[in-house]
C-alpha cells in the first residue's frame, strides 16, 4: 500500500523511535505570526472589495464570495411573492444551529417552519468530529475559556458574544444531556475532557470521533417529536421585505419539484451554515454538499454587514490520500492523542498543538518548499503518523478513540493504525460572516442569524469545539430572543432585492452566475425553475423526504 | 504538480445509475461519478463524508460479484457496477424513558421481539454495526452493551429499510442512546453553577473585558498561563 511513497515512509518508521519523546519544535510568537502572514490562504492576497451594498468599498473577499455578492438573484424578474404559506418563525437551515432554535421555540405556542435545503441534519454539525468546548474541568473557567478563544482568535472576537459562548457552554452541556447526548466518561463517570490546538486545559468534550453525529442525531431525533413543521428539499433563494426595511419572509425553491415557494413569517432566523463549497482558491473542503454560503447572500441583500468576510479556517489535517477521501476531515484530537506531523525527510516542522492557522500555515510552508510528498494523482500533503499512538497510548488506543477514521480509511485499504496518512490543509470553517448583537439579532428587523452564518465570535480563527458549543448555545438564544421581540405580520415583498438589483446594473464588471450558489460547482447541478408557473404552483407544508422503498409492514394490520 | 509520476486515476470503468450508463474514473466515489457526468440530483446526498446517510443505495453486479447495500459517497466505482438509489425515511421515535430497561424499552417498541435472527440488517449496515446482536440484546434488555453497539450508527435506515418484520433496530438503537445518556448524573454541571456565583468571578471579568484590546489580549494570553 502507497508504494509511491515507500522511500518517505521509511524515514518516517526509521525516526519514530527517538521521536517518541521528543518535544514539539519551538515557535515564539511573532515566527507564528509571520507563518500565518506568508503561508495562510488567507494572506496570500487572492482578494478583492466589492462595490455594492453594506460592506462596499470596504473590506476585502476571497474573489469567489465577491463574485456571488454582486450576482443577481435566480428569482425571475417578474415574480409576484405571495404567501403560500404563512408562519410565525420561518428557521432556515437544517443543522444544529437551525434545529437547536426550533427546539427552544417547540413550547413557545408559535407556529415553527424549518426549510432546509437537504435534508434534516444533512449538515456541518453532523461531520464535526473533535468535540465540544465548555469551562467544565476542575480547575478550568469560563475566563480560562474566553482567554483562551480569544488568543486564538488574535483578539479579534467580539468580546461580548464571546463571554456569553463561554459563560453558557455548561448550561449547553446540561441541556443537551437533558436531551439524551452521551458524552465520553472516565472509569468514575466524570466527563472526560481532551486537550484542543490552543486550549490552557484539557476542555473538550467528545463522543469518540463521532461527537457532531452525536448531538446532531439526538437532536433531530428530538425535533421529529415536536410540533416544527419540516419543509425538506427547500432552498432559501431570497428574503422578502415589507418595503421598510424590514424582513418578512423568504422564498424557497423546492429542489425536487423545482417550484417557487413564498413563506410568510413575522420573524426568520437565519442558520445557513458555511461556505466550505466555495472551494476558495481550489482548497478541498471538509464541508457537507450544501455548504455554499447562501445566508451571507441572502443577509446582504436585504443590507445586512458582514464581519470579517475574509477570515476562513484551513484545518490542517485534511485527507489528501486517496483521493476518494481527499479533503476529509481527520480530527484534531488526533493530536491531542499524540500523532505528529512530518515532512518527506520523517522531520517534524511544527508543535502540532498551536491553533488551527498556524499548523496550516506550517503545513502549506513544508509543501511549498519541497518537503511535502506526492500521491499518484498529483496532490501533495505531509505525513500524520497514527501509528504513533498505538506506541505510545497503548495498542488499541486507536479503534477505541477514532473508530470513525479507522471505518473511513479501512474501506480504501489503509489502516492508520499501521499506516501514517497523508493530509493537507482542506476548507473547513467559515470564520466571519453576518453581524449579529448578544441576541442574534442582524442589522434588519425581522432577521435573527445564528451558528456558523454569523461572524464576530471567533475572531479570524476558531479553536476546536468552539462550533458545536456555538451552535448549541446561539441556537437557544435565538429561539430566546425572537420570542422576546416577535414583530407583527408585514407585507411579502421584494423591495429589497429589487434594490439590489438596481445598484447591480451600475457594476462595471458583473459576473454571468446567480447566487446564491446552492450547490459545489463541481457537482454540475444549479437553480433551475421547472413546471407550472408559480403562481400556480401548490405549496406543500409537510413534504417529507423522497420517497421511500422500504417494504411494507407485514404486521401492519395487526 | 510533478508529471513523472502516472496518474492511476486516468484509468475508466464503466457502470449504470438508475438505468444510465456512465464512465467514471477508478477509484472515485459513484456520487463523484455522478457529479462528473452532470446526474448529480440522481441521488439525494447530503455530507458527501460518509456519516448523514442521505446517498443509501443498492448495489448489482451481473456477474454475481457480492452487491448489497452502502452509502454512494464513500463507495468507489467498479468496472460492470448497477447502481439504484434506495433513499430510506427518516423516522419520528418514541420519546426517550429516564432508566431504560428491558420492559420499557419493549413498550415503547413492542416490535424487538419480531426478530427472527436473519440478520439482513447487519448486512445492510455500512458502518459495520453488529445490528442483529444488538437487537438480541435489546430483547435481553442489556441496555449499555446496545448503546455502545450504536455509537457509530448515522441514523441511515437501511437497517430497518431491509427489515421485512421492521423491527426498527437503529431507531431503537438510538432510543436506549437517548434514554441512557438523560438517565446519567453530571455533577461537573451542578458544580459549575455555584461556582459561577461568586464575586470574584466578576472581578475576573472586569479585568478581561475593561481595557483596550491589546491590553486585553496580554491579559488573556497571562490568564493561560496561570
Amino acid at each position: 500500500m502507497m508504494d509511491w511513497a515507500k522511500a518517505s515512509l521509511e524515514k518516517v518508521e526509521r525516526s519514530r523511535a527517538e521521536r517518541v519523546d521528543q518535544a514539539p519544535p519551538a515557535i515564539s510568537e511573532d515566527e507564528a505570526q509571520a507563518l500565518i502572514e506568508e503561508y495562510h490562504p488567507d494572506y496570500v492576497g487572492n482578494e478583492r472589495k466589492i462595490h455594492v451594498g453594506p460592506n462596499a468599498d470596504a473590506d476585502a473577499f476571497p474573489m469567489e464570495l465577491a463574485d456571488l455578492l454582486e450576482s443577481d438573484s435566480p428569482v425571475p424578474q417578474d415574480f409576484q411573492p405571495n404567501a403560500d404559506i404563512e408562519t410565525d418563525v420561518l428557521i432556515l437551515g437544517g443543522g444544529g444551529a437551525g434545529v437547536t432554535a426550533a427546539l427552544g421555540l417547540a413550547d413557545s405556542g408559535l407556529t415553527v417552519h424549518l426549510a432546509t435545503k437537504l435534508r434534516l441534519g444533512d449538515a456541518n454539525t453532523v461531520m464535526a468530529e473533535g468535540g465540544i468546548q465548555a469551562a467544565l474541568g476542575p480547575s478550568d473557567s469560563t475566563r480560562r475559556h474566553f482567554a483562551d478563544s480569544y488568543v486564538g482568535g488574535h483578539g479579534k472576537n467580539d468580546t461580548g458574544l464571546l463571554r456569553i459562548l463561554c459563560e453558557e457552554g455548561p448550561a449547553g452541556i446540561r441541556w443537551l444531556t437533558r436531551l439524551g447526548a452521551l458524552f465520553d466518561q472516565n472509569e468514575d463517570g466524570s466527563f472526560r475532557f481532551r486537550q484542543g490546538g490552543g486550549t490552557s486545559t484539557p476542555r473538550v468534550l467528545a463522543c469518540r470521533d463521532y461527537t457532531g453525529l452525536e448531538i446532531m442525531r439526538v437532536l433531530k431525533n428530538a425535533v421529529m417529536s415536536s410540533a416544527t413543521h419540516v419543509l425538506e428539499h427547500h432552498a432559501a433563494v431570497e428574503l422578502t421585505d415589507d418595503g421598510q426595511n424590514r424582513v418578512t419572509g423568504a422564498v424557497l425553491w423546492n429542489t425536487q419539484t423545482g417550484k417557487l415557494v413564498t413563506v410568510s413569517a413575522r420573524a426568520v432566523i437565519l442558520a445557513t451554515g458555511g461556505s466550505g463549497q466555495l472551494r476558495l482558491q481550489g482548497y478541498a473542503t471538509s464541508n457537507h454538499m450544501g455548504a455554499t454560503g447562501d445566508g451571507l447572500i441572502l443577509a446582504y441583500r436585504q443590507g445586512c454587514s458582514l464581519v470579517f468576510p475574509g477570515s476562513h479556517q484551513y484545518h490542517p489535517s485534511g485527507s489528501s490520500y486517496p483521493e476518494a477521501l481527499v479533503g476529509q476531515l481527520v480530527t484534531e484530537s488526533i493530536r491531542s492523542a499524540g500523532a505528529q506531523f512530518l515532512n518527506v525527510n520523517g522531520e517534524r516542522f511544527i508543535d502540532e498543538m498551536m491553533v488551527r492557522d498556524v499548523v496550516a500555515a506550517a503545513i502549506i510552508r513544508e509543501v511549498r518548499e519541497g518537503r511535502g510528498i506526492e500521491t499518484p494523482a498529483g496532490r501533495r500533503g505531509v505525513w500524520l503518523d497514527t501509528p504513533l499512538i498505538e506506541q505510545t497510548k497503548g495498542k488499541g488506543t486507536l479503534a477505541g478513540q477514532f473508530p470513525g477514521l479507522i471505518h473511513r480509511f479501512k474501506r480504501y485499504g489503509i489502516d492508520p493504525v499501521t499506516q501514517p496518512l497523508l493530509i493537507y490543509p482542506t476548507l473547513h470553517y467559515q470564520n466571519g460572516g453576518i453581524r449579529i448583537d448578544a441576541d442574534c439579532r442582524t442589522e434588519r428587523e425581522g432577521l435573527w442569524a445564528a451558528g456558523e452564518v454569523t461572524g464576530g465570535l471567533h475572531g479570524t480563527n476558531r479553536l476546536m469545539g468552539n462550533s458545536l458549543l456555538d451552535i448549541i448555545v446561539f441556537g437557544r438564544r435565538v429561539a430566546d430572543g425572537v420570542q422576546q421581540n416577535l414583530p407583527e405580520r408585514g407585507a411579502v415583498t421584494l423591495s429589497r432585492l429589487n434594490r439590489y438589483r438596481q445598484e447591480l446594473k451600475r457594476l462595471a464588471h458583473r459576473p454571468e452566475t446567480t447566487a446564491p450558489q446552492l450547490y459545489p460547482r463541481v457537482s454540475g447541478m444549479t437553480f433551475e425553475l421547472k413546471g407550472i408557473p408559480k403562481h400556480e404552483a401548490e405549496a406543500d407544508a409537510s413534504p417529507g423526504p423522497v420517497k421511500s422503498f422500504e417494504p411494507p409492514d407485514p404486521f401492519a394490520s395487526r | 504538480m510533478n508529471s513523472s509520476v502516472e496518474p492511476t486515476a486516468a484509468k475508466k470503468v464503466n457502470l449504470t445509475v438508475a438505468g444510465q450508463a456512465i464512465q467514471a474514473r477508478e477509484g472515485e466515489t459513484i456520487i463523484h461519478a455522478l457529479w462528473q457526468a452532470g446526474l448529480g440530483h440522481t441521488i439525494q446526498t447530503g455530507c458527501v463524508g460518509g456519516v448523514c446517510g442521505a446517498c443509501t443505495v443498492t448495489l448489482r453486479f451481473k456477474d454475481g460479484r457480492r452487491g448489497g447495500t452502502d452509502l454512494a459517497c464513500l463507495r468507489p466505482v467498479e468496472e460492470g457496477m448497477e447502481v439504484f438509489p434506495f433513499p430510506v425515511d427518516a423516522l419520528a421515535s418514541p420519546p426517550p424513558v429516564s432508566d431504560p430497561d428491558e420492559d420499557k424499552l419493549r413498550a415503547a417498541f413492542p416490535t424487538v421481539d419480531r426478530c427472527t435472527k436473519c440478520d439482513s440488517c447487519t448486512v445492510a449496515c455500512p458502518m459495520g454495526i453488529p445490528v442483529m446482536d444488538s437487537v438480541l440484546r435489546m430483547q435481553k434488555g442489556q441496555i449499555e452493551a446496545v448503546a455502545e453497539d450504536f455509537t457509530t450508527c448515522i441514523d441511515c435506515g437501511l437497517c430497518r429499510a431491509v427489515c421485512e418484520d421492521k423491527v426498527l433496530p437503529h431507531t431503537m438503537g438510538l432510543w436506549v442512546r437517548r434514554s441512557l445518556g438523560l438517565s446519567l448524573d453530571h455533577p461537573a454541571l451542578d458544580q459549575t453553577k455555584e461556582r459561577a456565583m461568586s464575586d470574584q468571578v466578576e472581578q475576573e471579568w472586569e479585568h478581561l473585558l475593561n481595557c483596550d484590546d491589546e491590553e486585553r489580549l496580554q491579559r488573556a494570553k497571562a490568564l493561560r498561563k496561570g
